[in-house]
């Protein structure tokens, strides 16, 4: 019985972890780009929506449909003009821009906001749901959904949209794909603002679900890069997997083995994947 | 294989030896013309210009781009430290037995990471880190969370502890010179510019890379040992910090990355700017983030690229030329 609240607790929270995880695959399955402060992004979002918006009186559901389209803005404009001249260059210019940004973020937050946890207080986090014979928190539903909402929403605009269809274009041959009258660098933008918007997704999530510091960013950035690795590299299905199976060996980890060795069960079965299973769970087969 | 190094040029090479040999003749005598706030001041000079020096032997010369290597800052301090406190090591020799234990640790991680490309190898080498330092804080003989003090270390003269910080420094920038100049460097560099042409001229271009993280993770622990001696203090949560990976990559980045003057310089820039904004943290960081991504963007070549292009010359003699007439092939 305990088992099996552990798995469906595993379940549930992976949802979070996959919309943790989708920003960094949508950033390197469109342009290679490993983003360093995409975990710093889906911080700022959370204490864009806890200390700014909810303290300002906006009600929380609001507040997200202001949150989503200003960390859209800052993902198109961090790309247009910082991360787009690191381009192209080689494998270092790109990791110390990106790095460059998240150390800027992460202390501008730790100045302004201090180094106290903060969260979201509503009475949705101490509320719970009977569901399948055990009680769960109705937060961790709620980031499911959402997780799996975002995830057929992305599936849908990559697979059926001209814009999708630009963006996976540019993402197999920037060069065919201009040739075709397809701009790589709007592409490139619309990309990383799209990846950034799923940040703020998961900031608020983040906010309801969990208390967060400054420093939470380098966490997020290494959950996503995690659920990435075990998803298998560009798969946005994959990546949602990847956070299943990334929550409930935490979970686990920290039923057998005492709490504090959760995040320790969550890193080992990582590189497990990376000994034994390179490629992820679901590599996507073409480019 | 013809070695086509610099021409031999006499006159540069006499001042370039000269220059050196007054530096280290400077840096030598600092009892005679320094006290003690001069010592404090080099010897964090040292070791973080030594460890920016291995970050470059890594990321600017065999394209090992990593955000981990505070694993060997933290083995390196804590074989220091369980060395001596729980062993009863001297201090000097637990120095030995950090750097070959390091090395020996470095093959499993580099088996492991090696598996990554480009980005994610520098997200995987943190993450191993990541297992480190949780480990080592629920380890209770090396003293979980709260971790560890060194009383040995208290007793030694901080002129020793300098005298090693510009040894182990000038050990370091000599063994990357050497390395330059070999057989090695070249397929270090070969590797790192085009790793699948490399592999087609023959070279065994995981061999190389291993070889490189071996020595770099070493060297890196030898420097966490004098750290840790200076503190005299270690604790899981700063030995095995992203902040060791953070700013050995500003000093490389902005000092002049894959270039031997480089990372000094930016050692330089970077212990100046913790003295003038004070080591309190937000500011500095702030300020060293931003710094190294417009480096990145306006001047990739870092300050050592803009002191040849003013100079014309650098002080290290390790570039090779194609030769111009001679008949020789490489």
């Amino acid at each position: 019985m305990q088992l099996y609240e552990t798995l469906i607790n595993g379940l549930l929270l992976g949802g979070l972890y996959g919309i943790i995880g989708l920003g960094l695959s949508i950033n390197f399955g469109t342009m290679r780009l490993v983003h360093l402060a995409h975990g710093d992004l889906i911080v700022l979002a959370a204490y864009f929506f806890v200390a700014v918006l909810v303290p300002a009186g906006i009600p929380p559901l609001a507040a997200v449909a202001v949150v989503v389209p200003v960390l859209f803005a800052t993902g198109w404009g961090l790309q247009r003009y910082v991360i787009a001249g690191s381009l192209g260059r080689g494998v270092l210019p790109p990791l110390i821009v990106t790095f460059g940004i998240s150390t800027v973020l992460q202390n501008v937050l730790l100045l302004w906001a201090t180094a106290d946890a903060r969260t979201l207080h509503s009475p949705l986090a101490s509320a719970g749901v009977q569901l399948a014979g055990i009680t769960v928190a109705t937060v961790r539903l709620v980031d499911f959904a959402v997780g799996l909402a975002c995830l057929g929403v992305l599936l849908l605009v990559l697979g059926k949209t001209a814009l999708g269809r630009a963006l996976r274009a540019t993402s197999d041959d920037p060069s065919t794909a201009r040739l075709m009258g397809i701009d790589p660098r709007k592409m490139y933008a619309a990309a990383a603002a799209i990846a950034a918007a799923t940040g703020g997704v998961a900031g608020v999530l983040l906010a309801a679900t969990s208390t967060f510091y400054p420093a939470t960013g380098s966490e997020m950035l290494l959950v996503a890069f995690e659920v990435v690795v075990v998803g298998g590299l560009g798969s946005l299905t994959g990546t949602f997997i990847g956070g299943v199976l990334l929550a409930t060996a935490q979970l686990l980890g920290a039923r057998l083995l005492g709490p504090s060795y959760a995040l320790v069960a969550g890193h080992l079965v990582v590189l497990a994947v990376l000994v034994f299973r390179p490629q992820g769970l679901l590599p996507r087969t073409a480019a | 294989m013809t070695s086509v190094r610099e021409p031999a040029n006499r006159p540069a090479a006499i001042v370039r030896a000269a220059i050196l040999a007054a530096l280290v003749l400077g840096l030598v005598a600092a009892p005679v013309w320094g006290g003690s706030a001069a010592r404090a001041l080099l010897i964090v000079f040292s070791y973080n210009a030594a460890l920016a020096v291995m970050w470059n032997l890594l990321a600017g010369y065999a394209g090992l781009v990593t955000f981990g290597q505070q694993v060997f800052i933290g083995l390196g301090g804590y074989t220091l430290a369980v060395g001596c406190e729980r062993f009863g090591l001297g201090v000097w020799p637990a120095f030995l037995v950090a750097a070959v234990l390091a090395a020996a640790i470095a093959v499993p991680v580099g088996a492991v990471t090696f598996r990554l490309k480009g980005g994610y190898f520098a997200v995987g080498s943190w993450l191993v880190a990541e297992v480190f330092r949780l480990v080592f804080g629920n380890w209770d003989f090396v003293g979980n969370a709260s971790g560890m003090f060194i009383r040995q270390a208290r007793a030694i003269d901080p002129w020793v502890v300098y005298y090693v910080a510009i040894g182990l420094l000038i050990a370091m920038v000599a063994l990357v010179v050497a390395t330059l100049r070999s057989r090695l460097g070249l397929a270090l560099m070969a590797v790192r510019d085009a790793e699948d042409a490399a592999a087609s001229l023959g070279v065994h271009v995981w061999r190389v890379k291993l070889l490189a993280f071996v020595v770099a993770s070493a060297g890196t622990a030898l420097i966490a040992a004098l750290i840790t001696v200076q503190t005299p203090f270690i604790q899981p949560n700063s030995a095995f910090s992203i902040q060791w990976s953070a700013a050995a990559s500003f000093m490389a980045v902005v000092g002049g990355l894959g270039t031997v003057e480089g990372p000094l310089l930016g050692a330089a820039v970077y212990v100046l700017l913790q003295h003038q904004l004070g080591s309190s943290g937000a500011v500095h960081l702030i300020v060293l983030g931003a710094v190294s991504v417009v480096m990145m963007l306006v001047e990739p070549r870092g300050i050592a690229g803009l002191l040849r292009d003013r100079l014309g010359w650098s002080l290290f003699a390790v570039a090779r030329r194609p030769p111009a007439s001679r008949g020789d092939s490489v």
